[in-house]
């Protein structure tokens, strides 16, 4: 009888280390589905998929970039940036293809410029995408004089469009997750990118090559993050120069919401993709019950606090036992 | 390597001096500073622009813009810089009437002329003022509202950032020219939306979600209108929505055109840009004597007359 207890003491502790923000994730919709009679409505919750979707593929670049054990605090600028573009070549061209197309290439290419200048000019990521993210806005606002761009047409149907009645966001979303998760446990890029992150010297010591390997994590990322601007762009029916601002650290937020350590060699794309989920219904619910703002705010950073302490207690005390 | 990336960092801190126009100043040619609040901020860079594209017309006027990034210790390090810098005029677009007075002040203790618009900082002596009256601009939409808004109905309500001068007047023209005058309308849903319009698409789906009936939309500015509209565009329930904002964007007229947008009022840059071009011209040449204190109008745009929206937009190449 006592070691049958054990047994299960010891499962239940490994469920709660491995899983404890997808509990917290639960724990959150159950209660949401009792503060609001339409919060489980098909309705609702594609409404909170949708207003997630950008944030989370952004998020997933950030992800990548951080295990890796480097940071991207562009990642609001680039994503204006590239949508911007996007939109531009669409109302130049009047082709969907070329608008996603280019908003994707404008992600990579900012990105391929910070990751040169980490691994090149051996430049912080802090610093270098500090640069990248005021020149990134400039750029947007140069471009467009700081005005919006207004009628996108047939644009908007990838972000308000739907197919099956799922909006087209959700799509996205939902396959690049697959990518994300795909890329992190089953190649060898994301074997490198956790070991890199874990320790760069042992990384280094057993041939990793480093430098191509944070590369083509910032190139990844930035692609994640052109078309997060493709799918901002449509969604809110014009370009905005000004689009983005702060979206960093939520990105950020995000991932380490999600289990993701950020001095690198921890996280995933489910637990990201959690943590996202646990933001939007948190601001979700705090809409459907009519919560001031500025109380919204107070209970937002207390509630990630908490989300997150929950999930290092819960790893703290698997190790220490 | 290094040698590459001094020479860089040489070239990119020379770079300012050369494209800059300080270094080809005439001496009879005024200098004036024109400090934006932000930039980034769709209407404070129309208003930017406008200015610029005024500035044209007086070849004895060269006007430097500077960006304040939404930012009060930005702001206020420029006009320090101006003051030093010796302009011969400011014109300020403050962003935080607080913040700046004692910066304002130190302009006019240096005997600088200093124009404040959009907003006028009140109550400072020595001082010039160019703006529209945020609170007319909320109440030409409120007193249309109160015919066309149906008994008993339910709004929702977008406001700017919290402490903003023109969102603060515009709500309270709203609830005293409207909801004071209708008490048996109900307001079911009021949030901060910060100008912007993807936080008012937000709100908006999940009022949607949780709110049974939304029979008008009151929006601080039409930024937020607009992105209230895209969550209920082509939806038959709302078909009857009335939506009201401030400023009349381009995107506003195209709204307005549609019969999404229910009204608006105009805040012209245009305008504001002449007025303050006006203004900073007969001051500088000597035949200001006293201090001037302009208001723009702010007409309600309709569908009747939304083509004077187009029309001035049309003619910045906004449309």
């Amino acid at each position: 009888m006592k070691i049958n207890r054990d047994v299960v003491s010891a499962r239940w502790d490994m469920i709660k280390t491995r899983f404890a923000i997808y509990m917290v994730l639960v724990g959150m919709i159950i209660l949401a589905s009792f503060l609001s009679p339409v919060f489980l409505s098909p309705r609702n919750l594609t409404n909170i998929a949708r207003q997630v979707s950008v944030i989370t593929i952004m998020s997933f670049g950030q992800t990548l970039v951080i295990i890796s054990g480097m940071i991207d605090l562009s990642v609001g600028s680039v994503m204006a940036f590239a949508g911007i573009m996007s939109v531009s070549t669409y109302v130049a061209t009047g082709s969907i293809l070329s608008g996603v197309v280019v908003g994707i290439l404008v992600g990579v290419a900012c990105a391929t410029i910070n990751g040169l200048i980490v691994t090149k000019l051996k430049v912080p990521p802090f610093i270098a995408t500090l640069g990248m993210l005021t020149a990134a806005r400039g750029a947007a606002l140069l471009y467009t004089e700081g005005q919006n761009i207004y009628q996108l047409g047939d644009y908007v149907m990838l972000g308000q469009g739907s197919i099956f009645g799922i909006p087209t966001p959700i799509y996205f979303l939902v396959g690049l997750a697959i990518v994300m998760w795909y890329l992190l446990n089953h190649t060898k890029f994301g074997r490198y990118t956790y070991a890199i992150g874990g320790n760069e010297d042992a990384a280094r010591a057993s041939g990793i090559r480093i430098n191509r390997n944070k590369l083509t994590a910032y190139i990844i990322a930035g692609a994640f993050v052109g078309l997060a601007g493709v799918l901002f762009m449509s969604r809110v029916n014009a370009g905005l120069p000004n689009a983005g601002i702060g979206y960093e650290l939520d990105t950020i937020s995000i991932a380490v919401i999600g289990g993701t350590s950020i001095t690198g060699g921890t996280g995933s794309a489910t637990g990201t993709l959690a943590g996202a989920f646990i933001i939007g219904i948190l601001n979700n619910i705090m809409n459907l019950l009519g919560v001031q703002s500025y109380l919204q705010q107070i209970i937002r950073g207390t509630i990630i606090v908490m989300a997150v302490a929950y999930d290092s207690f819960a790893k703290t005390r698997r190790k220490v036992g | 390597m290094r040698k590459t990336i001094v020479v860089l960092l040489v070239i990119l801190l020379a770079a300012p001096v050369f494209l800059s126009s300080a270094g080809a100043q005439e001496e009879d040619v005024n200098r004036v500073a024109y400090i934006a609040r932000a930039q980034a901020d769709s209407f404070a860079a129309w208003l930017a622009n406008s200015i610029l594209i005024e500035a044209e017309k007086y070849p004895d006027i060269t006007v430097d813009v500077m960006d304040g990034q939404a930012d009060d210790a930005t702001v206020n390090a420029f006009i320090e810089n101006s003051i030093v810098n010796q302009y011969d005029l400011i014109i300020l677009q403050a962003n935080n009437a607080e913040a700046q007075r004692p910066y304002v002040e130190q302009v006019v203790d240096a005997g600088i002329p200093i124009i404040l618009t959009n907003p006028r900082i009140e109550g400072i002596d020595g001082t010039h003022t160019v703006d529209a009256d945020p609170y007319e601009q909320g109440a030409v939409n409120a007193r249309l509202a109160v015919d066309q808004v149906p008994e008993n109905a339910n709004v929702v309500i977008l406001n700017g950032p919290a402490g903003n001068m023109h969102s603060t007047a515009r709500r309270e023209a709203w609830q005293k020219e409207f909801l004071d005058e209708r008490p048996d309308v109900q307001v079911v849903g009021e949030q901060i939306a910060h100008w912007n319009k993807e936080e008012a698409m937000a709100y908006m789906e999940d009022w949607v979600q949780s709110i049974s009936r939304i029979d008008a939309v009151i929006s601080m500015n039409d930024n937020m209108a607009a992105g209230a509209l895209e969550v209920v565009r082509g939806d038959s329930a709302f078909e009857d929505l009335l939506v009201y904002g401030v400023d009349g964007t381009a995107e506003a007229a195209l709204l307005i055109e549609e019969g999404l947008l229910t009204s608006t009022s105009f805040q012209s840059a245009y305008e504001l840009a002449r007025l303050n071009l006006d203004l900073a011209d007969r001051i500088l040449s000597g035949e200001v004597t006293d201090y001037v204190h302009t208001d723009i109008d702010c007409p309600l745009i309709t569908k009747e007359n939304v083509h004077i929206l187009r029309e001035a937009h049309e003619d910045a190449g906004n449309l």
